[in-house]
This record gives structure tokens, C-alpha cells and sequence, in this order.
């Protein structure tokens, strides 16, 4: 089943193996490419009340499913090390947190600041939208073209993402196909 | 001191050790969306 969540539902989720159902960790950041548009991994937590980072990360190809209250992996080896893992995933850039950012129309038109990023969970993890705080007031999500380059602190998106800006994840996911084909990506 | 003086006290030091915990909790939960570098 596919289904539109945003980064702040999975943040915090707990990491469940398929087989034992031991919970084994917790999503502390969700890492994902804007060239790819997609997710490419999720650093950890260990389980506890006060417990800080794990020595372990997931990336996206580890990931069995993401639900609405956990993230399924096929056992707990399926967790890696650092060492070990993709070094995107392993050593994040956290300077590129992407949430506050600007976001400019390629005609210099600010729509708003990024509050969240939304993803398409059951497939590949497909990055679909932001979440936005709205230049206005209020909130609204924009879909995002398959391929974005994401520097500095602004993300600039095609002129006609102004058309495209919905109130909620529903209204969203009924726009990302139509802003695509508008685009000619599809 | 009297009885109120003390319960003033101890209501302080728990409201005080109450958001001690829940900032270094959030701090220790972090939760960031990190985009990665543009390889291009």
C-alpha cells in the first residue's frame, strides 16, 4: 500500500523486525537525495527514555516497509554500521537540513518556508513534496519536480509550482502528477 | 522557614528538574530531513 507521509511522522517511529517483532531502534533523521528524489536512509536511536544516537544507521535499501506506526526491517542485522553503510547515510551532511529554508520560484517569488518533507512510503520512498509555511500565513504543500538540486539555503522550483500549492496531503498527492506532466516529466 | 516556604521549594526543583529532562531529551532525539550533496 502506498501512502503520503511527512518526515515528522516517521521521526521517532520505532524500527520493528519482520521476523521476532523486536523493536530494535527508533528514526532519528531522515536523509534523502534531491538528485534521486527519493529516500536514501534514516540515522537511529537507541530505545530508551534518554538514550541518544545508535551506532547503527538504516539505509533506504535495508528498509522492508514504513508504516504509520513503525519502520519494518527484515531482522536486526538488517540495521548497519556506520562503518559500513553508504557514507550519505553513515556521516549525513546536518549542516543541509533543509527544514527553515527558503523556497523561490525561479521568478524570485518566495512561497514560503520549508516545515516538512513529504514522502510517498511503500515504494521506493519517493520524495513527492514540502510541507510549506506559507509567505501569507498558514500552511500548504508543494509537489516537487522527480529531480531537484537543493544549495544554500533556498530551494528554487519551477514558475508554475505557485499554481500547484495545495492545502493538505490529500490535495498534494492529486497535484504531483499533473505538476510532473506540466513539466513534461511524464 | 515555614511548611509553605519548603513545599514553594520542592515545587520549584521539580518544575525545574522536569524541563531539565525534556531538554536534554529532545537534544538527545534530535530529528533532522537532511538532503544529501548534488554529486553532478
Amino acid at each position: 500500500m502506498k501512502l503520503l507521509m511527512t518526515a515528522s511522522q516517521i521521526h521517532g517511529l520505532p524500527v520493528v523486525t519482520v521476523r521476532g517483532g523486536e523493536d530494535v531502534a527508533e528514526v532519528r533523521d531522515v536523509i534523502y537525495s534531491p538528485e534521486a528524489g527519493r529516500l536514501v536512509g534514516v540515522t537511529l536511536n537507541k530505545r530508551g527514555f534518554l538514550a541518544g544516537r545508535s551506532r547503527e544507521v538504516l539505509p533506504a535499501e535495508a528498509i522492508h516497509a514504513i508504516g504509520q506506526h513503525a519502520v519494518m526491517v527484515l531482522e536486526e542485522s538488517s540495521l548497519v554500521a556506520r562503518d559500513d553503510a553508504p557514507d550519505e547515510v553513515a556521516h549525513p551532511a546536518t549542516e543541509r537540513d533543509v527544514l527553515g529554508n527558503d523556497v523561490l520560484t525561479e521568478g524570485g517569488t518566495s512561497l514560503g518556508t520549508v516545515s516538512d518533507l513529504v514522502l510517498l512510503v511503500g515504494g521506493s520512498g519517493e520524495v513527492v513534496g514540502y510541507q510549506i509555511d506559507k509567505a501569507g500565513g498558514g500552511q500548504g504543500y508543494i509537489p516537487l519536480p522527480a529531480q531537484l538540486s537543493v544549495s544554500g539555503v533556498a530551494l528554487v522550483v519551477p514558475n508554475i509550482t505557485e499554481e500547484f500549492v495545495a492545502d493538505d496531503l490529500v490535495g498534494l498527492g492529486a497535484s504531483v502528477d499533473d505538476f510532473r506532466a506540466r513539466l513534461g516529466l511524464k | 522557614m515555614g511548611p509553605i516556604g519548603w513545599l514553594i521549594i520542592v515545587v520549584i526543583v521539580v518544575v525545574v528538574a522536569a524541563a531539565a529532562v525534556v531538554v536534554v531529551r529532545r537534544r538527545r532525539r534530535g530529528g533532522s530531513v537532511i538532503a544529501t550533496k548534488d554529486k553532478r
